[in-house]
C-alpha cells in the first residue's frame, strides 16, 4: 500500500471529524509527505432565500462556520501528531459564491465528483471520507457522497470511516 | 378606486354582465385581500381578478390565494397571475419529508429559458411597485396526463398495444425538456403526475409549475429523475399497482402470490414496480427501465440523459411487437 499523500474529504459533520481522528491515528505511525483536509462548498441555494442580500449574509455565517470548522479539525490532527507544515486545509468555493471570484470552483453538480477531481490533480493516493450511513431509499432520492466516490474512484484507495 | 375599476370594465368588456367593481391592485404583497372583481395593475397593464384557483388533492379542495385566474383586460385573454408567496411547507415522498421553498425567482427564470418552448407552460414575470414578483401565465386548456391515461376505456392489455406506445413517446419528449432544464442548471422541482398536462387540440405534453426549490444533495436533480421514473410507472402499469389496485383488477392469486420486497418501489414500499410480473406482454427493455426504481436494484440512474437512452431502445423494440 502506498500511503504517501491523504485527501480527507470534509463537510463539518461529526462523521467527517472522526474521518479527521482517524487519519490522526495513522499519521502517529506512518510517514505522511502531505494530509489536505478538503471542504467542497454546498452553496445554499438562492432560490431559498426572497432576496440576495439574505441569501448571501446567509453564505457568509456559512463559510465562517465551516472555515472555523476546518481549522479545528486541521489542529486535532496536529495535536494528534501530525506535523503542522504537513496538514493543509482547503474552503473549495463554489462557482456561484458571492465571495470567491475564480474559475477552479465546484458546479455543485457532483461534491463526489469535485473530491476526485481535486485528488487527482493533487496526485493524492488515498482519499479518506466519513459515511453518514444512509438508506438504500435515501440514497435513491438525494444520492450520496461517499457511494459516489467509492463508485468513480480509481488509481487511488478509498477508506470509508463510519 | 371602484370607479376606476368600472371605467376600465366598461372600455375592454362592454358586453359584461358584471354588476361588482373592487379596487385596483398595484402592490400584491398582501394577496389575500385581492379578490374577484379587483383588478391588479401591472406597468401598463390591467389583469381583471376572476377567482383564487384551487388545488384538488385527496379529494380537499383547498383555495391558492396566491394564485388568481384573471381576464388581461387589454388583450381579452385569460391567464393567471401568479404572485409572490414565500412558503416553506413539507413534500412527502415515502417516508421521507423534504423541506420545500416556493420561489417565485426560480420559476420567473425558468419562464424566461423556455420561452416558446412548448414542452412547458408559457408565461413571464414582472414586479409589481413593491419589488413582488409576479408571474403572468398562459392557462393551458387540457387534462393532467394520468386523468388522460386512467380514462382510457380498454383493457390493460390492448392499452399497452394500442395506445401506450404513442404515450412513451411523447413521454419522452416530456423526459426531454426535463433534460434540456438540467442542463442549463435547472430543476423542475416537483415532477408528478399532476404536473404534466396533455393539451387538447395539439396533444401536446406540457410541464407546469416550476416555483419549488429544496436544499441541494449530492445529485441535484435525483428528485426529478425520481418523478420521472414515478410517472413512467404510471403509465406502463396504466394505474398505481399497489396490492389494493392489483386486488380491485382482480389480478390472479398465482400472480400476486409470486410478488416479493423485490418488485416494490425502493421509496414507496407498497408500490409494484414489478409491472412484468402483473402484465407478462411488458418486454424486459421496458420492466428493466421500471426496475431501476426497485428495491431489489443495485445501480440508479444519475441522469435523465441515461433514462432516455434505455427509453429509446425500448421504444423501437415496443414498436416492432
Amino acid at each position: 500500500m502506498t500511503l504517501n499523500k491523504i485527501l480527507v474529504a470534509f463537510d463539518g459533520s461529526e462523521n467527517s471529524f472522526k474521518a479527521v481522528e482517524y487519519v490522526g491515528d495513522i499519521v502517529k505511525h506512518y510517514p505522511i509527505s502531505r494530509v489536505l483536509i478538503l471542504y467542497v462548498e454546498r452553496l445554499q441555494d438562492k432560490d431559498l432565500y426572497p432576496d440576495d442580500e439574505i441569501w448571501v449574509s446567509q453564505c457568509r455565517k456559512n463559510e465562517e462556520e465551516m472555515t472555523e470548522k476546518l481549522s479545528l479539525a486541521k489542529q486535532s490532527l496536529i495535536k494528534q501528531g501530525a506535523c503542522a507544515d504537513v496538514v493543509t486545509e482547503q474552503y473549495f468555493a463554489s462557482c456561484k459564491s458571492p465571495f470567491h471570484n475564480t474559475d477552479i470552483c465546484t458546479t455543485g453538480r457532483s461534491i463526489g465528483m469535485d473530491i476526485l477531481r481535486i485528488r487527482e490533480e493533487g496526485n493524492y493516493d488515498t482519499v479518506v471520507i466519513g459515511r453518514r450511513g444512509v438508506s438504500k431509499a435515501e440514497e435513491f432520492l438525494f444520492g450520496s457522497v461517499s457511494t459516489k466516490v467509492v463508485q468513480s474512484a480509481s488509481d487511488c484507495t478509498v477508506w470509508v470511516v463510519n | 378606486m371602484s370607479s376606476e375599476v368600472k371605467k376600465l370594465i366598461h372600455k375592454y368588456m362592454p358586453d359584461s354582465p358584471m354588476s361588482r367593481f373592487g379596487k385596483i391592485f398595484t402592490d400584491s404583497t398582501e394577496f389575500m385581500s385581492i379578490d374577484y372583481s379587483d383588478v391588479m395593475k401591472l406597468g401598463n397593464e390591467h389583469f381583471l381578478v376572476l377567482k383564487n384557483e384551487q388545488e384538488r388533492r385527496f379529494g380537499l379542495v383547498d383555495p391558492k390565494y396566491w394564485v388568481k385566474r384573471v381576464k388581461h383586460l387589454e388583450s381579452g385573454q385569460s391567464q393567471i397571475l401568479k404572485l409572490a408567496f414565500y412558503e416553506t411547507f413539507p413534500m412527502h415522498i415515502g417516508p421521507f419529508e423534504i423541506k420545500c421553498y416556493r420561489s417565485p425567482r426560480k420559476e420567473a427564470r425558468i419562464l424566461d429559458l423556455v420561452k416558446g418552448d412548448m414542452r412547458f407552460m408559457q408565461g413571464y414575470s414582472k414586479d409589481d411597485i413593491a419589488g413582488n414578483n409576479v408571474r403572468v401565465l398562459d392557462i393551458i386548456r387540457g387534462k393532467r396526463l394520468d386523468v388522460v391515461v386512467d380514462d382510457i376505456p380498454v383493457d390493460h392489455k390492448t392499452y399497452f398495444h394500442e395506445y401506450f406506445p404513442d404515450i412513451f413517446e411523447k413521454f419522452m419528449d416530456a423526459c426531454e425538456a426535463i433534460s434540456f432544464l438540467h442542463s442549463h442548471d435547472e430543476k423542475h422541482g416537483d415532477i408528478r403526475r399532476d404536473h404534466l398536462w396533455v393539451e387538447s387540440g395539439t396533444g401536446a405534453y406540457r410541464w407546469i409549475d416550476f416555483d419549488y426549490a429544496f436544499e441541494l444533495y449530492e445529485n441535484p436533480f435525483a428528485l426529478d429523475i425520481f418523478g420521472l421514473k414515478s410517472i413512467l410507472v404510471y403509465i406502463v402499469g396504466k394505474a398505481n399497482l399497489t396490492m389494493q389496485t392489483l386486488l380491485e383488477l382482480r389480478t390472479e392469486n398465482s400472480i400476486l402470490n409470486t410478488l416479493n420486497s423485490g418488485d416494490y418501489s425502493v421509496v414507496i414500499g407498497n408500490r409494484v414496480v414489478n409491472v412484468q410480473k402483473i402484465y407478462n406482454y411488458i418486454p424486459n427493455s421496458l420492466n428493466n427501465i421500471l426496475m431501476h426504481l426497485s428495491s431489489s436494484s443495485s445501480v440508479f440512474y444519475e441522469s435523465v440523459d441515461e433514462i432516455l437512452v434505455d427509453m429509446n431502445k425500448s421504444l423501437k423494440e415496443i414498436r416492432s411487437l
